[in-house]
């Protein structure tokens, strides 16, 4: 029983070192270079095109409320999908049904709609 | 399958999207909002009320109808009612957003209906889910106000903490046992290392969402940065969300399974003492009334885990009982709080200055709720506590029951430190506190409801005794 209660514990103790041992393992194997880093070393990216004003900016949140739009509307197709294959099994009960589901889905778009979320200001 | 088994939930969805609906109509249309959301709610709990004492399992055990369900329904619905009708001119300040307001009330209580009725682990999970996403937004519904923001930020990160925890103590459980039912669980229990640890993440990820101690840091920042009526419906409604599935998981599966030697009924004990003491001490030195209710809920939280600990036939009653009682008063003391607020624009409790001179009925009322919480006889909390306790007693945890009397002691200074402030402290201003006719019907029947079921809690009693014979 005892011993049953210690797999517990290893896991757990396992799980609190690993991340420990990952980044101490890199901190080990890293390059150590003896000079200080140059310049080129504090770029954000060491190779490519380099970045113009400050990299720290905010994105507009206009992208977060399509993305959740079209969330809505690619859950709809997983649903669609499997209910048009059945569609001559299932019979009007469930197309009642996916009324009311895309009734509910068609709220939702009106809701954003109407609050701006499609307008890109 | 009965539709009509379902009514309760249906009506409440479709009356969610109609309030986001009528929001959207042009000019005047959209002020029917509030009224339309309060009379359909009022319709919902008329027929939950009339179908009570129906009995069904859906969906091979998915979701249950049934007496625990039913009175546990009528409870998030008179809450639901009774924070939007005493919201009353706090709503100005929520602007054109008003609809989205009510539209969210009545989501997040179908998701406590859901969680009351959920039979298995996955659809309490949604439940969860519905109601803690709807309380993430109107936790941050003041766009403006800094701290409202911080909550919401903060009550998202926190929430999404403990469903993880929650979510991975299910996973646990079905791991060993198979399904996801909670009735189909108790057979196959066993007393296995992760099998336990299953249950003590799950009763953690409960424990965050009724706020015992050490899972209450985040309630008072929460508490205080909400809209008022949000942390009054967060205080009262989600707490009991919680309690009810919690009941239901721990009778159902846990309580019942042969196989699992577990003393959790002494791990909930230790947890309620904790919570009934650390919340009390805390609470006696809050200067902002929202923290000081934020605090007392704590101590609250506390009396009713104690009942759920003592798992017996008065614990469970007591829970149901103080739960409902506990709507009530806690929502009367808040709604003051609100008009309080509203008319000085301060949290702090010397807002409350005087408050017998400029408007008597309010500080009359403010003290009953008051006192009903601190569980003073001839008024409802004393009757609730006196359940709890005995159950507590006759299971043999009398140094439960010892804790919770004196801590109850504890908190009358702090309630009655509010009334001093009412009652003794000069007001700056004379005019009586406004409020609309809304606002005194709902104030009005919080504490009548005190009064009358501390002096005569006997079809209450009856009510909870039938909704508990399930698990007995």
């Amino acid at each position: 029983m005892l011993t049953d209660y210690a797999t517990i514990g290893v896991f757990f103790l396992l799980t609190v070192s690993f991340p420990i041992a990952a980044m101490a393992l890199s901190w080990i194997f890293r390059p150590k270079p003896k000079a200080a880093p140059d310049d080129e070393k504090y770029t954000t990216y060491e190779c490519g095109v380099d970045t113009r004003g400050k990299t720290w900016i905010r994105f507009r949140v206009n992208y977060f409320l399509f993305a959740l739009v079209f969330l809505a509307f690619d859950v709809e197709t997983v649903f669609l999908y499997p209910w048009a294959v059945k569609f001559q099994k299932l019979g009007f009960f469930a197309f009642a049904e996916m009324i009311v589901f895309i009734a509910i889905l068609v709220v939702a778009l009106w809701y954003a709609w109407k609050e701006g979320a499609l307008e890109w200001h | 399958m009965e539709i009509s088994l379902l009514g309760t939930e249906i009506l409440l969805a479709t009356l969610g999207f109609l309030a986001l609906v009528t929001g959207l109509l042009p000019g005047r249309a959209k002020s029917i909002t509030g009224s339309m959301s309060l009379a359909g709610l009022l319709l919902i709990l008329v027929y939950t009320i009339a179908h009570f004492g129906e009995e069904a399992s859906l969906f091979q055990g998915i979701y249950l109808v049934d007496n625990f369900a039913a009175y546990f329904k009528m409870l998030f619905l008179t809450a639901t009612l009774l924070v939007s009708l005493g919201a009353g001119r706090y709503l100005e300040r929520f602007e054109n957003k008003k609809s989205e307001f009510y539209s969210l009330m009545v989501f997040a209580t179908l998701g406590m209906v859901i969680m009351a009725s959920a039979g298995d682990f996955i659809t309490l999970y949604v439940g969860l889910e519905l109601m803690t996403v709807s309380f993430y937004i109107l936790t941050a519904f003041l766009l403006r106000d800094g701290l409202s923001t911080e909550a919401g930020l903060k009550y998202l990160v926190l929430g999404a903490a403990s469903s993880a925890i929650l979510l991975f103590g299910i996973s646990l459980v079905m791991a060993y046992t198979g399904t996801t039912v909670i009735g189909a669980t108790a057979a196959r229990l066993m007393t296995e290392p992760a099998v336990v640890a299953g249950i003590v993440l799950l009763a953690a990820g409960f424990a965050f969402k009724i706020s015992v101690i050490p899972f209450h840091m985040w309630t008072p920042d929460i508490y205080q940065g909400a809209p008022t009526p949000v942390t009054n419906y967060l205080s009262v409604a989600s707490k009991a969300a919680a309690f009810a599935a919690m009941v239901r998981v721990f009778m159902v599966a846990v309580d019942a399974a042969p196989g699992l030697t577990l003393s959790w009924n002494l791990i909930l004990a230790i947890l309620a003492a904790l919570t009934i003491i650390v919340g009390n001490l805390i609470a006696l030195v809050q200067e902002d009334i929202k923290r000081l209710l934020a605090y007392s809920s704590i101590a609250q939280a506390g009396y009713i885990l104690a009942g759920l600990a003592a798992a017996n036939a008065y614990g469970l009653k007591g829970v149901l009982f103080y739960a409902l009682l506990y709507v009530f008063c806690n929502t009367g003391a808040f709604i003051i709080a609100t008009a309080v607020e509203v008319d000085s624009g301060s949290t702090a409790i010397e807002a409350f200055r005087g408050l017998s001179k400029r408007s008597p009925a309010l500080a009359a009322i403010m003290t009953i709720c008051l006192l009903s919480l601190a569980g003073i006889p001839p008024l409802a909390g004393f009757v609730g506590k006196f359940y709890l306790f005995a159950g507590a007693i006759q299971q043999g945890y009398l140094w439960l029951a010892l804790i919770g009397l004196i801590m109850s002691m504890v908190s009358v200074y702090y309630y009655l430190n509010v009334s001093r402030v009412m009652y003794i402290e000069k007001a700056g201003k004379q005019e009586p506190v406004k409020g609309s006719g809304a606002f005194r019907l709902a104030l009005w029947v919080c504490a009548l409801a005190a009064i009358f079921l501390g002096c005569y809690p006997a079809p209450l009693s009856n009510l909870a005794q039938q909704a508990i014979q399930l698990f007995l």
